[in-house]
């Protein structure tokens, strides 16, 4: 393997610490990772930063999201076009938001991302049940389902317009203290 | 017929803004329409919102306010309030018909301001009146709209770009011209005070209604910010005609054209950025508490979508006023604020970066501007940036230590957040052992070995499980210390083992009591955020998936345990109103009664048993010489340790907890309260039978039976994780299956950590070693454990508190623990007479007493006569300490009226969301009633507002047609009562 001075440039690297929550090592290791997911299409020298993709399947096959209900919602979120192909900065920006380092409301925020599975900015009941669906991988009835989402309208929806907003969302992630250790995927 | 439909128009055209202001770009434009209804908020605006009045104006109430369109160029106008109310009032008096328009308009301040070139501009237009008859395509019915709100156009025709866009956009604004072209003709008769300005006047209007998803305002507003007379204007034109190509892409760029204006004129932004920040913020109407107004994420949170656009294009979203302002911040914060609060953006990388460049260069432009000549401020600099790098290859190097990442990644891949959070204390006890023992090591262990003697006592494998005999006569206990001062032989150095051993363990307890201080407090803030709120909800079940696991089984099962907890708390809340009959109530509170009555006569039986062994044991020992006998004691307490907690999970079977959490705390309670009342009478057995007997060097037999203890307690559970475990799952699995796999209790493997560190803390001055051994004994415990939990535990079926329960085990840790141990070592050193021929203290009335003697030393050497001082007046002196008392009273009962206060305002921020989600339902039903109506009376409209919807989609129409009213007529509301 190259060692890092040829990947990246020392200000390529300082300004990926600066935006990042990683130290230099973390960044090289996923920078490591990520060139393993793809070894023929990424290159190992990122100096002239070449525009390259990795494609959601190879992302998605990561063992960290592999079994992960919302893998391709995450990816999607995280990646520039919304398709769920992933640069390198999309990549580091997706384990930076979900490290340990990263503070509740950038969490939140990305999480209510996720979760708005329709991109409306709204946490709707459509949305609602295709998560509670994942969640549960299909073992509750549709009335339960509609059930258990007409119940969290109920309780997170401060404004009572039958949705959830971003507002309405951090409120409620408030009142949970361990989604700051949960939203968190350990690379 | 018309005029009902004007009035109706009109209203809506006054009041749209404000709602969609609340949730879209638009507010920044709507204020200064309602400002007459909003004193207050208008104050706030100050000199930037005449400006942004134009675009108010233009949008929609443009021909009414010609002068409007001037304000900007209005020099002699910049207080706001006296300006917009003669305007306004006539507005918000009257019923709002056409009719008032008369009187706002021909104020004569502004008849001879630029506007009347623009008035005389307007009716000069020979297309005009024609195109609009004509057809009601777009080009030709925009065209003629675009020019009266542009004045600029007249005198600078260099203006292409900001039509383009508004061509752009006349596919979307035609449709909503549909169901209210009639108007402008049928109201142009009641306003015939302006032959010029009528019909502009109207269009826009009408056209502002129709259009109304907010496309029109901005669309208007480019005319408005190209206006020569803007300073800066030129910047204006060049940024708008670079940034059409990608508005045009993006369908519209409101904010972005916002964004320009303020760029252009850098002396509102501030303020105007203001305008655009609140009203994002303000999605959720009330929210004034929110807290968090990041105006970055706000501006995504903008539905956006709702208009098929992105409310900013992306590439320039650091020209917004956002960007501007968060630059802005940025720029004033210090390197470290900044460097976080540009991770904490949630913006792509690219962004992040180009955030970052900007910032960077900005400040050192700023810095270059204020300090040309001072080389100190690049010293300054070229020092931090050293430090920052250096800072960082440090933070790397620990971070390279950082023990079993592998391992807990895959803990937590197989048994999520909670069981992992139990392996997480682990790790942070045994970073302080380390910390100890690195301390205790240097500055007493290795002084000591140089004047070490040798060792006679021969060695035998039994030592390690007594800790006696050869180990007695080791650095591992106090007794083998010296009193001496160690002196070097050249030089005059001088080394106090007596005050080296009693400074090093005080500032060793001190260090920890800071840092278990720090942590808990900082576990309680990520916490107990506000822990009045808390509720059991499904929200939370739904939205904490446990991101960390990751391996496929348990995926698995973890979605199979959530549904059922789903399905659990659905029938909760079913039969929630299930009351318990009064018989039922009763048995169960004495049943609770019961338990705690059993449970705490356990633990004091517990305690007198293990008073009379230790007491009895000493006896024992005499007549018995065999060195094994002394590990008896331990033996029981071990025992007691391992049985007693199992009976104590046994009353479940008998208690029945509402919540699965009391269960936990209950349970904790009670052994907690056992261990540590071992552990006290133990103490007090020391302390009081073995310290005052005279028995030679009682200080390095307290060690020794810590020691034995802390190591029988460590082999207890050892055999406990390989044997036990291993056997229940033998069970489990072969005999009865209907046990099932065991799941990991974190609960009693936590209180048996924090049992053993209370011991290692209390043994840390009577055995300095001590934490070398827990050190040992950490170690080893996460490979078993780890072992044990991958071959015979299955993940906690319950969705674990892990974060609440890991605040309440730091807690645990420092309450009755570590305060415990601090008592005791307290009472040990000021009471207790050391033992006379071992040990660094020999022949002192009392451990106190060596300082004592330091201080008298001291106060001889004039030199150090402020350490003297200091000790009589702050460390010695009872004044001080009562000052200090007092002091830190006072702030703790301020900060707590402080918090009482805030808990008030929460709740009452909290009824105001919930107030105004209802006035919102309440009124959106309303309007959608009155325009149902109003369809009804007039067909023909609706057939144009039919088609209309097909193009716009029926809900986007609804929604926006409704939001608007909502805001205003709350106002009103508001205003009413205070009239």
């Amino acid at each position: 393997m190259g060692n890092k001075q040829t990947v990246f440039t020392p200000e390529q690297l300082e300004a990926y610490q600066d935006c990042t929550f990683f130290t230099r090592k973390e960044i090289m290791r996923l920078f490591y990772r990520y060139q393993d997911l793809a070894p023929q299409l990424v290159p190992l020298d990122y100096t002239g930063c070449p525009n390259v993709k990795v494609p959601y399947e190879l992302i998605g096959s990561m063992p960290e999201l592999k079994d992960n209900p919302f893998r391709q919602r995450i990816a999607q979120v995280f990646s520039e076009d919304g398709d769920g192909h992933m640069t390198l900065d999309d990549f580091l920006d997706m384990f930076s938001a979900l490290s340990e380092m990263a503070p509740r409301d950038l969490k939140a925020y990305y999480a209510f991302r996720i979760y708005d599975f329709n991109n409306d900015d709204y946490i709707c009941a459509w949305d609602l049940e295709q998560t509670v669906t994942r969640l549960t991988r299909g073992e509750l009835s549709a009335e339960e389902v509609r059930l258990v989402c007409e119940k969290v309208l109920d309780e997170a929806d401060g404004d009572h317009d039958g949705r959830l907003s971003l507002e309405d969302f951090q409120t409620m992630i408030l009142r949970a203290p361990d989604f700051l250790s949960t939203f968190h995927i350990r690379i | 017929m018309a005029a009902h439909y004007r009035k109706d128009s009109y209203e809506d055209d006054a009041h749209y803004p404000d709602y969609l202001g609340s949730r879209s770009p638009s507010q920044g434009y709507s204020k200064p329409q309602v400002y007459s209804q909003f004193p207050g908020l208008l104050n706030n605006l100050g000199r930037p919102s005449p400006r942004s009045n134009p675009y108010a104006a233009g949008s929609r109430t443009n021909p009414d306010y010609p002068g409007a369109l001037a304000e900007p160029d209005y020099p002699k106008s910049p207080s706001n309030p006296d300006y917009p109310n003669p305007r306004n009032t006539p507005n918000s008096a009257d019923s709002r018909t056409g009719a008032d328009y008369p009187g706002s308009l021909p104020e004569p301040d502004y008849r001879d301001l630029p506007s009347n070139a623009y008035r005389s501009g307007s009716p000069g237009e020979p297309d005009y009146p024609g195109a609009f008859a004509g057809s009601r395509t777009n080009s030709v019915y925009l065209g003629p709209l675009g020019e009266p709100d542009y004045p600029g156009a007249q005198g600078d025709s260099s203006h292409p770009s900001p039509r383009a866009t508004s061509n752009h956009r006349g596919s979307r604004r035609n449709v909503g011209y549909g169901g209210f072209s009639i108007n402008p003709y049928a109201d142009s008769p009641e306003e015939p005070h302006y032959p010029g300005a009528v019909r502009p006047p109207n269009s826009p209007r009408f056209f502002g209604k129709a259009d109304y998803p907010g496309a029109d305002g901005h669309q208007n507003s480019p005319n408005f910010w190209g206006e020569p007379d803007y300073p800066g204007a030129e910047d204006g034109r060049d940024c708008g005609s670079s940034e059409t190509p990608e508005m045009a892409r993006r369908g519209d760029g409101p904010l972005g054209i916002l964004g320009r204006e303020n760029e252009d004129f850098p002396e509102s932004i501030e303020m105007t950025s203001r305008d655009m920040a609140s009203p994002y913020s303000r999605s959720l109407p009330g929210t004034p508490g929110n807290g968090y107004v990041n105006p970055a994420y706000v501006g995504e949170s903008t539905p956006g979508c709702d208009y098929g656009n992105p409310p900013l294009s992306e590439c320039d979203w650091h020209k917004s006023p956002e960007g501007q302002k968060l630059i802005a911040s940025l720029i004033s914060m210090t390197f470290r604020d900044r460097i976080k609060t540009i991770r904490s953006q949630p913006k792509t990388m690219e962004e992040k970066r180009k955030l970052r460049n900007i910032v960077d260069r900005e400040k050192s432009k700023q810095s270059y501007h204020t300090f040309e000549i001072n080389y100190c401020a690049q010293c300054l600099s070229s020092i931090s940036l050293a430090y920052r790098r250096s800072k960082n290859s440090l933070s790397e190097l620990l971070d390279s230590i950082s023990l079993w990442q592998k391992t807990l990644k895959v803990i937590g891949g197989k048994f999520g957040t909670s069981v992992l959070s139990y392996f997480n204390f682990l790790r942070w006890l045994l970073k302080f052992n380390v910390f100890f023992f690195v301390v205790i090591f240097s500055f007493i262990v290795i002084p000591q070995f140089t004047v070490a003697n040798s060792n006679t006592v021969r060695f035998t494998g039994l030592e390690f499980f007594t800790g006696a005999g050869y180990f007695g006569n080791t650095v591992m206990y106090y007794g083998f210390y010296t009193n001496s001062t160690i002196q070097h032989r050249n030089s005059g150095a001088s080394y106090n083992m007596q005050l080296a051993y009693i400074f090093t363990i005080g500032v060793c307890l001190v260090i920890c009591f800071f840092i278990l201080l720090s942590s808990m407090a900082k576990y309680f803030r990520n916490n107990f955020i506000n822990p009045h709120i808390y509720s059991r909800g499904i929200a939370k079940l739904v939205f904490c998936w446990d991101f960390t696991v990751t391996h496929d089984k348990a995926v698995r099962l973890k979605q199979k345990n959530l549904s059922t907890e789903i399905r659990e708390n659905l029938s909760e809340i079913r039969q929630e109103n299930v009351k318990f009959t009064f018989h039922q109530r009763l048995t169960r509170f004495s049943v609770h009664v019961m338990a705690w009555l059993v449970s705490t006569g356990v633990a004091v039986a517990c305690c007198a048993a293990v008073y009379y062994l230790a007491e009895y044991n000493s006896e024992f020992l005499k007549a018995h010489k065999n060195p094994g006998a002394v590990l008896l004691l331990p033996f029981v307490v071990s025992c007691i340790n391992l049985a007693v907690p199992r009976f104590y999970s046994m009353f479940r079977l008998v208690e029945w907890y509402e919540m699965p959490r009391h269960e936990v705390y209950a349970l904790l309670i009670r052994n907690i309260f056992l261990k540590i009342s071992i552990i006290g009478v133990l103490c007090y057995y020391w302390l009081n039978i073995v310290a005052p007997s005279g028995e030679q060097c009682w200080e390095t037999f307290i060690g020794q039976e810590i020691y034995r203890l802390l190591l029988m307690d460590f082999v207890f559970s050892l055999a406990d994780s390989l044997l036990g475990e291993f056997l229940r799952r033998l069970i489990g699995m072969k005999c009865i299956t209907s046990l099932g796999l065991q799941e990991f209790d974190i609960a009693r493997n936590v209180l048996e950590l924090i049992y053993t560190q209370t011991l290692a803390w209390l043994g840390i001055f009577f055995c300095p070693l001590l934490p070398l051994i827990q050190m040992l004994n950490l170690f080893i415990m996460f490979y078993v454990k780890n072992i044990s939990l991958m071959m015979t535990f299955q993940p906690p079926s319950k969705a674990w508190r892990a974060s609440q329960m890991m605040t309440l085990f730091i807690f645990l840790l420092f309450f009755p623990s570590f305060t415990g141990v601090l008592c005791t070592l307290a009472i040990t050193i000021w009471r207790l007479q050391p033992s006379a021929d071992c040990g660094p203290f020999q022949g002192l009335p009392s451990f106190i007493q060596s300082i004592y003697s330091w201080i008298d030393t001291l106060s001889k050497n004039p030199g150090y006569l402020w350490v003297v001082w200091i000790y009589r007046n702050l460390i010695g002196s009872v004044h001080f300490f009562f000052i200090l008392t007092l002091i830190v009273l006072i702030i703790t009962y301020l900060y707590w009226q402080i918090t009482e206060g805030r808990k008030v305002m929460i709740r009452l921020l909290h009824e105001q969301i919930v107030n105004e989600g209802k006035d919102k339902m309440f009124l959106i039903e309303k309007l959608i009633k009155l325009q149902d109506m109003e369809k009804k009376a007039n067909p023909s409209a609706l057939i144009l507002e039919s088609r209309e919807t097909e193009q716009q989609g029926p809900w986007r129409l609804g929604e926006h047609d409704v939001s608007p009213d909502l805001r205003f007529r709350r106002s009103v509301q508001e205003e009413n009562p205070k009239a």
